[in-house]
């Protein structure tokens, strides 16, 4: 397994994805502070706080960019051992079918994590920038914990996209799955139906809203669970059964 | 009894209603050269992705070293090397690079097995290029690098010299042919290229239509006796009757421009040939030759190339 992960780091050696990814992580904090900009331009005595470009940060990742670039980082992992057509070689070592999907979601999970990170520095940054107000330890804390539990549910919520990936071996069709998605979730942020739609109440349970909607806790974390698993199991079973041409 | 390196029994694969291996049954011994020969789509690659677990058979057994190779792939898999057509590997990463992550999921390997390797296919100074500026023959080159750098006791090749000039064809030749006689490595080849086959392998096995229609040892398909005298005659047909009356010869083909070849009994050739003249044909020509392997090989499956 570990001699796995440490493969897996080494096949991301001079690859583009990575500073790709690196920028899409950095695309929420800037938008962010480029509306704080356009609002102090507007409004002069306009106040900008600390928790307000964390969370407004936050909100773009869940449910817009975030969900694109991971969807793009997870069908990337997946899909390039299609594309490069490295399973043959790989796979024949032997390394088991279900060892290297699980490994794959790792790094995947730690791809995400990592590009979390730079989004809350940079979302520190630009608050830092902008002269935003009311600092404290308190939000710093809250923040990161939000930042974490959404990476984590953007995560398990990407599974479904690996799962096209891989059936479709490639990156187009699991984007334009995901930027289906993304409309989905504009559509319905502001209902009290996005507690069923699992990538939009990912984000409700990560700021705590989703008993405003009226519907109950465990029905989101059901409906999140169900499409997660989903996306993980038909993943293996796929991969493990699939013929490698 | 003879112990196989790989063994198959009644090997099928269907794709949908299309049949990529019929019931194959293919015996490679250890320390054998085997050459796999058939035309495009027979069913070749196929056989290998099965051996090789890329490709779940439909039906039938496969043994590698006399084991059923889903009791222990770990064990099995690490005495393969293979190459699967056009070989696949990281493009932003060097040889080096690419070797180095095929030795990490091995585990235990020689320290200098990657440079080893990398110099026996002459791609050992190429440090800095990757793998996607890369020619099609040095692809094919660390495609075999990577094959051999664990010194398997099985190779499992499939077109291996695609894409090589006529030096690295030669280089690679010599190559496979010294690991399996110093190290007694059992290799299956592919190739569509026949006279390599028959420069490398000690036995062949031709492919038609997914089905194994000959397993034949080199030596003896070259004592085969397919040395022929050939006949030009005014009529065919009578020349056929006048063979399996006064010769008793029935391994005779006929072909075109009244030509008719005989297999068996060429010492009789005189004989045939006043047999005809006595009985009115007119001989306007008469010689011996060998069948080429390549002629055999298209008159096994029916015509067509090989390849």
């Amino acid at each position: 397994m570990v001699n796995l992960i440490r493969s897996e780091l080494l096949k991301l050696k001079r690859s583009k994805m990575i500073i790709i990814s690196i920028l899409g992580a950095m695309v929420t904090p800037i938008m962010v502070f480029v509306g704080v900009l356009k609002a102090k331009f507007t409004t002069a005595d306009k106040i900008v706080t600390y928790a307000d470009i964390f969370s407004e940060s936050n909100l773009y990742i869940m449910l817009l960019f975030g969900v694109i670039v991971y969807t793009v980082i997870g069908s990337y992992l997946f899909s390039r051992e299609y594309v490069e057509k490295t399973l043959k070689i790989i796979l024949t070592v032997p390394v088991s079918r279900v060892t290297f999907i699980v490994v794959k979601f790792l790094m995947l999970l730690v791809w995400i994590i990592a590009l979390t990170v730079i989004t809350w520095v940079c979302s520190l940054f630009f608050a830092v920038l902008s002269r935003a107000s009311e600092f404290s330890m308190l939000i710093l804390k809250q923040s990161i914990i939000e930042y974490f539990w959404g990476g984590i549910l953007l995560f398990l919520m990407i599974s479904p996209f690996v799962f096209i990936a891989i059936y479709s071996k490639g990156v187009v069709v699991p984007i334009i799955t995901a930027a289906s998605v993304v409309m989905i979730n504009i559509a319905v942020s502001n209902e009290n139906l996005a507690a069923l739609f699992p990538w939009t109440s990912s984000y409700l349970l990560v700021t705590g809203q989703i008993e405003n909607t009226g519907y109950p806790m465990w029905l989101a974390i059901f409906l999140i669970s169900l499409v997660s698993l989903s996306g993980f199991i038909s993943s293996v079973i796929y991969f493990k059964k699939e013929d490698i041409v | 009894m003879t112990e196989y390196a790989i063994e198959t029994k009644q090997l099928t694969k269907l794709y949908g209603e299309e049949v990529g291996v019929n019931n194959l049954n293919l015996h490679v011994e250890h320390g054998k050269i085997y050459g796999l020969l058939g035309r495009n789509g027979a069913g070749k690659t196929t056989t290998m992705r099965m051996l090789l677990n890329l490709v779940n058979p439909t039906d039938g057994k496969i043994y590698l070293f006399g084991e059923d190779y889903k009791n222990c792939p770990a064990k099995i898999f690490r005495k393969i090397g293979s190459i699967i057509e056009t070989p696949g590997f990281y493009e932003n990463l060097t040889a080096r690079e690419n070797l180095q992550i095929l030795a990490m999921l091995r585990g235990k390997h020689r320290k200098d097995s990657i440079d080893n390797a990398l110099r026996i296919v002459g791609l050992l100074d190429e440090t800095k290029k990757v793998f996607s500026d890369y020619s099609l023959g040095m692809k094919q080159r660390l495609g075999i690098a990577a094959a051999i750098m664990h010194e398997p006791e099985l190779l499992i090749l499939d077109e291996p010299i695609n894409g090589l000039d006529p030096i690295g064809i030669h280089e690679i030749r010599n190559f496979l042919l010294s690991f399996c006689k110093e190290k007694g490595t059992t290799i299956l080849i592919s190739s569509h290229v026949l006279s390599e086959i028959e420069q490398l392998a000690d036995v062949i096995g031709v492919m038609h239509e997914g089905r194994l229609i000959e397993e034949v040892d080199m030596k003896e398909l070259h004592k085969r006796n397919r040395q022929y005298v050939e006949f030009r005659i005014s009529n065919e047909n009578m020349a056929c009757v006048l063979l399996e009356k006064h010769f008793n010869i029935n391994d005779y083909t006929v072909h075109e421009n009244n030509t008719i070849r005989i297999y068996y009994g060429i010492e009789k050739r005189g004989e045939i040939n006043r047999c005809f003249v006595d009985n009115g044909l007119l001989v306007t020509k008469m010689n011996i030759n060998e069948e080429k392997l390549e002629e055999y090989f298209s008159n096994l499956i029916g015509g067509g190339k090989i390849g």
